[in-house]
This record gives structure tokens, sequence and C-alpha cells, in this order.
């Protein structure tokens, strides 16, 4: 009985994550702020040891149940785990300098990462309404948590508090649609909700689907459900704001997706409507939104508010295409904002952090290397061919126009203009402005991460097939067509 | 060797700045014009060739393919003949010679590389013009002489005046080009071709066919020439298209010299030349051509009698005696036309470059009222004003004797009441042509000195101050040319009148131009005394100068105050200036301001690239403020949002 | 649907009776009771005293602590009322499930243990 019902070998990365973080935790308790360091580090190991795991599995066994159905190993799932994965390792390297220099010894950040690590992995896996549930509450109590992490910073502790309690409502916005779909479907499992929905759809499942559908638009910082994102990634220290910008995305997007396309597709008239409308409204507040910012961090909350506008185009397509084009953004996506953040974090002038973009004004003369990289990035987020950035946009622009979805593509063309305005203006910043004084000597972390990133978003065009491949095998495990 | 003719100067034009920048200006100088005097010696050589030749056709030299489209196919081609090879000597000649008097004219000026450069690419211009075997070609020479010109008229850039007569100059020239390429189009469009060849070719086929535009129906080969002769008008500067001549005297003297005098402004005149086949079927095209060519060498001579300037004076002489030229092809007698812009093009450069070097005596200074007296303090170039003006109005055995009288005897002897109007103005004009002529030599070079150094040194102040204030003898760079060029305004018409115009002339055209036997026997028959009137004229114009200018100074003034009316309205060029900036200036700029304030700035910014971003910082601001901060704000949003969402679907229903 | 509406209708009896009831009884005294305000009936009443401040006072925050480790455990033993009600039934995955999760609330507990959460001073 046991071996069907716990497959030890098929849950082997969550199991690794689950086990490391109680393990360090314990560890953590017993050595105190001592084992810090060792503890971040072998955090790191088991995020990455574990997505090594998902990327071997690639392709090797088709998609799998278990649980009764709510919990999902597939290409879908493993794709957008990795992604996940990669964003917890990053953003948790990226904290190393950071966390050093605020004189934040605990050891509590690395398990916290590795437990919303977990969460996003049950989110992204979840075949089940109360999986999902689970998977998000997990990954939200632990991002709370990180946000107010340092908790000596009054803007961190604001931050971390606006968004517990905007996350509490958009968890009981979730759990209500939650429990409408079930109340009208009669099931909480997607497949059985799937059969339910076809058809003519009522009002009731129709309003299910719209609380559910705000519940994770919240997660993804997706307008008009976006307003804690400023607020939140300016407060936030800055690598905790890297990591609430690249792993939760990632897992919410791919719950996100994966209701959308597995439990409601006979519904996907009504579904894609309430998409086209965030999408819109996502897109034109991340572009405009951002043009007044000076603060970096808050424009990149503007920014990813954008591109998550960008990226349900895809899925407003509602076509294999769509989904492909969904999973290579938010990969290209993940790349450019850890990039971006990394460079934020070399934002250091006279031992204090800055984080205006006023600050950047002439570095292309003090730091040449980092203001190249910062460009390729910025121009790769405005969607300039050919970085990674412009084949993220065209993959979901073609699904979308491939849907006859004329007007969304052309309004999404049109936004995209606005939002290159800000991403040039820091390019112009750098290189036409008068220089500021340099910024202290960058750890190497950040250093490798920008330069890292920033080859990742400017040599895809050389070698796309591996990540286009691995996102087509993922959208094929949802659609088949 | 043709090649060498054409492409020579255009290497001068491309070496001369780089040249000039790396090895100085005076390499530069050297370099073009010792191209320049290369082209003009092949030319000579060539000249003789062709028309002293047995060579019965034109000669044909492929450059290159142009453009090839449907029916229209361009090529590059030197089109060689006697015609051509005319105005490769006039051109190549006044040229090689106005560069070497510009080393000695323009000695001071700071950017004498680039003068050199633009003088070459105009002779490259002009020689692509005259070679063209085309009309695209010849359009494009066409074009190229005028940016040339616009280039060099304005090269003191600095100067304000300058720059508004550039100006000037090419939108004139534009609407003339304007018929011009209309001429071209409709040509095209009858002719299915732009070859001259295969045009002449057809030519006669079209005599009586119409064309229906306007809601009229026209003759289509009258059409066509006035068309091309709107074109000529404008590049020669005739009567309603003169405006910009003038004005052009703003330039560099050895620009007026070569550009102004004797060749671009020609182009008009070569232009209806080659076409003369086409001319040929079209009467009442070239009965207004006559027309306007009388009424311009009328009206310019009348204008030019009251002038001041010095070179104002000679470039309305300069259009008058282009109208002269347009009278001959009128008539018919095409190489009269010719002949007269041949000897025209030496004594009128001498004429200007004498001018120049008067101006360079006095150090910039070019109202005549403070001149007077210089005939014993250059001397040299007094000798050679004369000699020019001598030519010019017709002194026997001059140059201008045998052309501009032959030109007399063919109006009268032409055809139809256009010619009768043209013989009766170019015989008045003649008349003013030596009076006026005669004022500029009197007013110059007799008489008491007047205000020596009053006006000197306005803003080309000249280094060397030990004859900075006293008028001096210009270098031997400046007075060789002078030289040469009397010798070629005594001589010219003497040498050439035979081969040129006298019967049997078509011996030397070998059918470049259309025949004009009947004119020139015509010619032949005239009563004497239209022989004697153009002299008569000349003595007697003559003589009321000397009258009013030697005998009695002051007289001139009394006479202008007896006829206030007539004196102002000759001094103001019969007002063309003021109407043209009431009918066309001002309305242009209204309208201009009009698209540009209210079209471009209200409603293309305004809703363009400005509005759009003003719009949109609007928009951003409004964004930025919906984030207050305030937890409640931001909950209250996202239940707006899944308000809205839910609304959607209680109204619009599910599907 | 309609049977599934009507099954519900002796709640909404209740839920509206319940309303009824208490509207009636906080409107009752204002029309049938005898008032006979005095400064002493209206002053704030604690235990026979005068309170001595404002009540919303700044509690310790280990208040709060306690309480949150409290609801912790009270959820985990409300959880394993009905486990060990249906423990015959969950066989031995439902035993594993059980120990896994009171393992995982241990070391949450070793945790806040180390971490002196448990100790007042």
């Amino acid at each position: 009985m046991m071996p069907t019902f716990f497959p030890l070998a098929s849950l082997a990365p969550e199991l690794l994550i689950a086990l490391a973080a109680l393990g360090l935790l314990l560890l953590g308790a017993w050595r105190g702020e001592r084992a810090a360091w060792i503890v971040a580090e072998a955090a790191i190991a088991a995020l990455g040891i574990a997505a090594v795991m998902l990327v071997m599995r690639k392709g090797g066994v088709g998609a799998r149940t278990f649980f009764h159905g709510a919990f999902v190993d597939d290409a879908f799932a493993r794709f957008m785990q990795a992604l996940s994965l990669v964003g917890g390792a990053v953003s948790l390297l990226l904290s190393f300098d950071w966390m050093r220099r605020r004189g934040i010894g605990a050891f509590e950040y690395p398990v916290l990462v590795l437990l919303a690590t977990l969460g996003m992995m049950v989110l992204a896996a979840a075949g089940d309404l109360i999986a999902l549930y689970v998977g998000l509450e997990l990954m939200s109590l632990a991002l709370y948590v990180a946000a107010a992490f340092d908790r000596d910073d009054g803007r961190a502790t604001e931050a971390g508090l606006k968004y517990f309690m905007l996350g509490a409502l958009s968890s009981g916005m979730l759990l209500y649609g939650a429990s409408l779909i079930y109340g009208f479907a009669g099931s909480t499992a997607f497949d059985d909700i799937a059969r339910a929905a076809q058809g003519h759809v009522s009002l009731g499942l129709a309003f299910g689907v719209a609380f559910l559908l705000a519940g994770l638009a919240f997660k993804i910082s997706a307008a008009p459900f976006h307003m804690w994102t400023p607020d939140v990634y300016e407060g936030a220290p800055t690598p905790v704001t890297a990591f609430f910008a690249s792993a939760p995305k990632m897992a919410a997007m791919a719950a996100l997706v994966r209701v959308t396309t597995t439990a409601f597709p006979g519904a996907a008239a009504d579904w894609r409507q309430i998409v086209v409308f965030v999408s819109i409204l996502s897109m034109a507040i991340g572009g405009f939104g951002a043009l007044g910012q000076r603060n970096f961090k808050r424009l990149m909350a503007y920014s990813s508010i954008g591109h998550m506008g960008f990226a349900l185009v895809g899925l407003a397509a509602g076509s294999q295409a769509g989904v492909q084009g969904v999973l290579v953004y938010m990969a290209i996506y993940l790349a450019m904002t850890l990039g971006t953040f990394a460079a934020i974090l070399l934002m250091r002038r006279g031992g204090a952090y800055v984080e205006s973009i006023d600050d950047l004004a002439g570095l292309s003369k003090t730091d040449p290397a980092t203001a190249t990289f910062l460009t390729l990035l910025m121009f790769s987020l405005a969607g300039v061919p050919p970085l990674a950035g412009f084949f993220a946009k065209y993959y979901v622009f073609t699904a979308a126009i491939q849907a006859g979805l004329f007007s969304l593509a052309t309004v999404g063309v049109l936004l995209s203009v606005v939002s290159a305005v800000y991403y040039l203006r820091i390019v112009k910043l750098m290189w036409f402005d008068e220089p500021k004084a340099a910024f202290d000597a960058g750890a190497r972390a950040p250093r490798w991460t920008l330069a890292l990133a920033t080859a990742v978003v400017g040599l895809f065009f050389l070698l796309p097939a591996p990540l286009v491949d691995a996102a087509l095998a993922a959208a094929r495990a949802l659609l088949p067509a | 060797m043709y090649q060498a003719i054409v492409f020579l100067p255009l290497l001068g034009a491309l070496l001369g700045e780089p040249v000039g920048l790396r090895a100085g200006a005076r390499a530069a100088e050297i370099l073009t014009t010792g191209l320049l005097l290369l082209c003009a010696a092949l030319s000579w050589a060539a000249f003789f060739q062709v028309g002293y030749g047995a060579q019965a056709h034109a000669l044909v030299v492929p450059v290159a393919q142009w453009l090839k489209v449907g029916d229209l196919d361009v090529s590059w081609a030197l089109r060689i003949d006697a015609l051509t090879a005319t105005m490769l000597v006039v051109v190549t000649s006044v040229s090689g010679l106005v560069h070497l008097y510009s080393i000695g004219y323009m000695a001071e000026d700071p950017s004498r590389p680039r003068f050199f450069s633009y003088l070459s690419l105009f002779t490259f211009a002009m020689l692509m013009l005259v070679t063209a075997d085309n009309l695209v070609q010849m359009f494009f020479g066409w074009e190229g002489v005028g940016l040339a010109s616009y280039l060099l008229i304005g090269f003191w850039y600095e100067k304000p005046s300058a720059n508004a007569a550039a100006i000037k100059a090419f939108v004139v020239n534009r609407v003339g080009d304007f018929g011009f390429a209309l001429g071209i189009f409709l040509v095209f469009a009858l002719t299915k071709s732009v070859s001259f060849d295969a045009i002449f070719a057809a030519a006669p086929g079209l005599a009586g066919k119409s064309v229906h535009a306007f809601g009229m129906d026209v003759d289509a080969l009258t059409l066509a020439c006035l068309l091309l002769f709107m074109g000529a008008m404008g590049k020669s500067a005739q009567f309603l298209l003169h405006t910009w001549l003038p004005d052009a005297m703003e330039g560099p003297t050895p620009v007026s010299a070569l550009i102004h005098a004797a060749t671009m402004v020609t182009a008009g005149v070569f232009m209806v030349a080659r076409l003369s086949p086409l001319f040929a079927h079209a009467p009442a095209a070239l009965g207004f051509v006559t027309a306007v060519g009388a009424t311009t060498a009328l009206f310019a001579a009348t204008v030019g009698l009251v002038q001041n300037d010095i070179k104002r004076v000679i470039a309305y002489s300069t259009c008058s005696q282009l109208g002269y030229m347009f009278v001959a092809l009128g008539v018919g007698a095409y190489g009269v036309g010719i002949f007269h812009l041949f000897t025209h093009a030496f004594f009128k450069a001498l004429l200007f470059l004498g001018a120049g070097s008067v101006i360079h005596a006095m150090h910039h200074e070019q109202d005549m009222r403070n001149m007077g007296g210089l005939r014993t303090k250059i001397p040299l170039t007094f000798w050679a004003m004369t000699v020019g003006t001598l030519a010019l109005t017709g002194f026997p055995f001059t140059a201008g004797y045998y052309s501009k009288d032959a030109i007399i005897e063919a109006a009268y002897a032409g055809q139809g009441w256009t010619a009768t109007y043209g013989f009766l103005c170019t015989v008045v004009a003649a008349g003013l042509t030596s009076f006026y002529s005669w004022r500029l030599v009197f007013m110059t070079f007799f008489g008491e000195p007047r205000a020596f150094g009053a006006h000197a040194h306005d803003d080309h102040a000249h280094g060397d101050d030990a004859h900075a204030h006293e008028p001096h003898e210009s270098p031997a760079t400046m007075l060789v040319p002078l030289a040469l060029l009397s010798l070629g305004a005594l001589a010219a018409g003497f040498a050439f009148h035979g081969a040129f115009v006298a019967p049997g002339a078509e011996a030397f055209w070998k059918g470049s131009i259309a025949d004009m036997s009947g004119a020139v026997d015509a010619m032949e028959k005239v009563p004497g005394f239209v022989s004697l009137l153009p002299t008569l004229m000349m003595v007697g114009g003559f003589l009321v100068a000397y009258a009013m200018y030697v005998m009695r100074p002051g007289s001139a003034d009394a006479l202008a105050k007896a006829m206030p009316l007539a004196y102002r309205f000759l001094l103001n060029k019969w007002y063309f200036d003021e109407l043209y900036d009431f009918l066309f200036v001002r309305p242009a700029f209204w309208l201009g301001r009009l698209f540009w304030k209210g079209g471009d700035g209200r409603i293309i910014d305004g809703f363009g690239p400005d509005g759009v971003s003003s719009e949109v910082l609007a928009v951003s601001g409004r964004v930025v403020r919906l984030q207050s901060g305030y937890v409640y704000h931001y909950a209250f949003a996202m239940m707006l949002g899944i308000a809205a969402i839910i609304t959607w679907y209680l109204f619009m229903g599910v599907r | 649907m309609p049977s599934l509406v009507s099954d519900y209708l002796p709640l909404l009896i209740f839920v509206a009776l319940a309303g009824v009831i208490a509207v009636v009884l906080l409107a009752a005294p204002f029309a049938l009771a005898f008032k006979n305000p005095d400064p002493e009936k209206l002053s704030a009443y604690e235990c026979g005293f005068n309170p001595f401040d404002d009540a919303r006072m700044k509690f310790d925050v280990r208040f709060y602590l306690v309480s949150l480790l409290f609801i912790v455990f009270d959820l985990e033993v409300a959880f394993l009322f009905p486990w060990a009600v249906s423990f015959h039934r969950v066989g031995l995955a439902g035993f594993w499930s059980m120990m896994a999760f009171l393992g995982v609330l241990t070391i949450g507990f070793v945790y806040e243990w180390r971490k002196g959460a448990l100790e007042w001073d």
C-alpha cells in the first residue's frame, strides 16, 4: 500500500526541500546564529539539487498524479518548479552579501525561502483546489515573514504588514471562489470540475472562477490586484524583493495557467474575458505607473506588473502556442529580473545601498561593465531585438494573433512602447548623464549573476531551442492540441 | 578625351577640400585650376575636331546604364556634336579663366578650398548638362548647376543677404524646373522616350496632335515646348522669373562671371537650341519664346539704366542679352542665338571680372556713386572694361557687333507679329544697352574721385594697410584672364561668324540644331538700314551717356528729379519684387505658418508626439496617485476590480 | 437546484427568527423600560473602582506569542480528535500521515523552545 500511496522517488525534489527546511531549522535552532551561513549554503545546495533532479527527469516520464489527483507530476509542473527553484536559489545567493553588510545573521531566512519554494512546488503541481490552496498559503506565509525580515527597518515591517493584510484578503477571495466552484461543480479536483463545467456555465461557477482568478492574480501582481506590489517591492529588503519578483510569480502563474486550462477548458470564453481585462490593465498600469518613478525597486515593481500583463496575453490566447508563450515569457522574465536585481544590489555608495535610478547617472564611465550589462537587460525588458525580451513578447503576441485577439495584441504592442520609455531612460541616464561618484566594489555573487543573466538574455537568440522545446513539451502536457 | 573633359572637374571638386585641408589652400587652387585649364585645352581640341571635322553625326559616348523601368530607359552618355562642342569651349574656357582669376580675387578668403571645389562642381554639372544625351540626364545637370549656384551665391553664408539671395535663386528656379519636369513627363508620354535621338525622330509625327488637359484640347507639341521653355525661363532669368538673377550678385564676383553671366544662365538658351528640332514643329511656342525674350531684353535694359550697384547693372545687362538670344531662337535663327551665347560669354565674363577687379581695387565697394576717376589708378582694368563695353554695345567688328546685329536682322526677317515685336524691342534695347554700359564706364572711370575709402573695409578688411585706402591694380592672376577674355571679346565674333551664322553654317552645325537656312537666307535680304540701325543706336546711347555723365555731371540727377515716377519705377525694377512678395511670398509664408503652427504644431505634434507624451505623463501621474500607501485603498481597489468582473458577468452574461 | 434551496428553507426561517428576536429585545427597553439616569449610573464600571487609565493600553508582546502557540497546538488537538475516532478506517497510511504531521509540529516546537519563546524572561 505504501509504495503506491507514497511515491518517494517521484516526489524526491519536494521531499528534499521539505526535509532540508526541517533539518536546517533544527540545525539553526541548536547552533544559533553561528550556523547562519552553513544553513544558507545548504539551502542553496538543496534548491540546486532539486532543480537538477527536475531537469534530469525531463521527458523521462509522462504525466502522473498522486494523492488522488491532488498532485500532478507532468512536464508543465516540472518546468515551472524548476523556474521557481532557480529563482529561489539565485535570490538566496544574492542575499548573502546583503545580509552580511546589514549585520543580519539569521538562519531563518534561508529556511523561509525553502518553505516558500516548497509551497511554490506544490502550487505548480496542484491538481486540486485544496492542494492549490495549501501550496499557496505555505508560499505566502513564508513570504509575509520574509518581507518584514529586516524587522528594524520601518519600511520593511510596513511592507510585510501590508503584504500580509492584502494577501489575507486575496486568500479570502480565492477561498470564496474555490468554495463557489466546489458548490457548483461538486468537486475540488480539476478534472472533475472540467467535466462539470462543460457546455453552459452557470453564473455561480463563473463567479467562482472570477474570485479564484482574482486570488491568483494577486500573487502574480496583475492589475487591479497589484496595489501591494510597489510598496512591498520598495520596502522589503532588496534580496527579498528579488525573490518576490522571481520565484512566486512562476508558481502563481503556473497555478493560474493550470486552473484555467485544465479545470475550465469548457469555460474558456468566460475566463478569457477576465484574463484579457487583467492583461490590458496590467500592461497599462505597468507602463504608465513606472514613468514617474525614481526608485529603481519601485520601478521594477511596475515593470513586473507590466510583464505579467504581457505574459497573460499568451494565456488569453488559450492555445497550446499561447501557453508555450507564457512559459517562455516567464523563463526569460526570470533571467531579466534576477539580473536587474543583481545590478540593484551592486548600487552601493559609501557603504550604503542606494536605490534611486538617478544614482546610476554616468555609470558607463565609472563602471562600464555593469553599465553594459544593465543596458542589455533594460533593452531586453523593453523588448528590443535580438535580445530575449523581444522573443518573449514575440511568442505571446504571435499566439494572441493566431487566436484572433488582434485588438489585445495591438494594445499590448502600443503599451510596450510606453514601457520602453522608462527602460530607455535608465539607459540614457547611464550613458549620457554626468557621472556621479563610483559605486563601491561589488560582491562576487551579484556581479556573476548580472553577467550570467545578461549572457542568457543576450545569447538566447543563438540557442533558443532548449527553452522553447521544453516550454512546448510543458504546454503539451496541459493542452494536447 | 570627352570623359576626361566632363569628369576632370568632378575630380577637382572632390579633391579640392581634402587637398585644401592637408596641403593648404594654395594646393587646392592649383589643382582645380590646373584640371580646369586642361579641360579647356581638351575642349578647344574637341571643338575644332567636331565643328570643322568630317564627322557627320553626333558622337555618343556611353558611360553607364542609369535606370530602366518599363519604357523608361535612361543611360549616362555623352552626346558630342557641334552644339555641345561649342558649349564645352564656352564653359571650360570661362571656367578655367575664372578659376585662375579667383586665385587672385579670393586671396584673402579663409575657405578658398571650398570655393574652388564648388566652382569645379559647378563646372562638372554644367558639362553634364551640355553633354546630356537625354532629357533626364540634362535635368540632372540642370539641377546640379542649380545646386552649385545655390552654394556659391550663399558662399559667404555669414551674410543674411547672401543666404536670402541663395534661397531666392533656388526657389525661383524651382518654379521653372517644375515646368521643365512636367515638360519631360509630357515628352515621355508622347514619344515613350527621353533620348534626344528618339524624340527628334518622333517630333514631326507629333505635329498637330493634341492632348486633353484642364478641359481643353491643347496642341501637344506646343504644350510640351512651352513647359520646357518654362524651365529655360527660370534658369535663364527671363521676364517674370528674372528676379533671382540681380540678387544672385551677392555671391563672389567670379561666381557672377562664371555662373550668372557666361554659363549657367545660358543653359536655358542651350536647352531650347538643343531641343530646336522639337521647337521647330511648334511655331506657337517659338512665338512665345520670341515675345518673352524681347520683353526681357527691353525690360532689363530699362532697369539697368538707373542701377547704381556696378554688378547689378551688369546683371540686368545679362538678363537683357539673354532676351536677345531667345529672340534669335524664337525666330528660328538657332545658330545666331548660340553665336550670341558664345560671344556674350566672353565679353560678359570680361565685364564681370573687370567689375570684380574694380571692386577689388575699391576694397569691396560696389556702389558706382562712390567711384569715379579710376581710369588712371587701374589702367589695365579700365582698358579691359572698355573692350568689354565695346563688345557688349556692338562696336563694329567686335564680338557683339556680329552676334547682336545678326539677331536684330534675324528678328526683322522673321515671320509674324512676335518677330516684329522682337525687332522693335531689341533695337530700342540696343540703344539702352549702349547708354547704361557707357554710363557704367563713365561713372566708374571718369570724372572726379568720389568718397575714396569712405565705405571701404566694411567686412573684408585687407591685411596690408600700406595701400589700404588707395585703389590698386589687381595681381597678375586676375589680369591674365582679363587679357585673354578681352582678346575673345574682340575676336570671337570676327573669327567664328562665318562658321556659326553665315550661309552654309549647316556645315558647321551638322544637324545638331534644327535647320535654320530659311532664317539665315532671310537675314541676307534685309534692307541696309536694318544692319545700320543697331550701330546708330549704339552711337546714340554713347552720346547721351557722354553728355549726361562726362560733359555735364549732375544732369542725370536732374532728370531723375524731373521724372520722379518713372525714375522710381525703374529703380525699383518695375516693382516686381514687391509684387511677388505680395502675390506669392506672403501668402506662402502665411500658408507655411498655418501648416507649421496649426497643422504641424497643433494637430500633428499636438495629437502626435507632444500630445502623446504629455498625455502619457498625465496618465502616469494619475496611476501613481492611485498608489496612496493606505492599505484600505489597496483593498478597495482589489474589491473594485473583482466587482467590475462580477458586474461584467452579471450584465454581459456568461456564455 | 430548487430542491437544494428548499432544503435550506428552515435555516432561513431560523435566521430570520433570530434576527427578529434580537431586534425586538433591543427595541423593547426603549419603549418599556423605566428611565431615571443619574451620574453614578452612567459612569464606567470596573470592579467597583473608577477606571485607572485608558483601556487601550499596550500589552506585552509575549502574550501574543503565547496565544499564537496555544492556537497552533489547540488546532493540533482539534485535528487529532477526528483522526482518532476514524483511526481504524484510515489505516497505515493515515497513521503515518499523522505521524509526519506531528513530526513537523514537533520540529516547530523544538525551534520555539530553543529560541526561548516559552520562557517569560
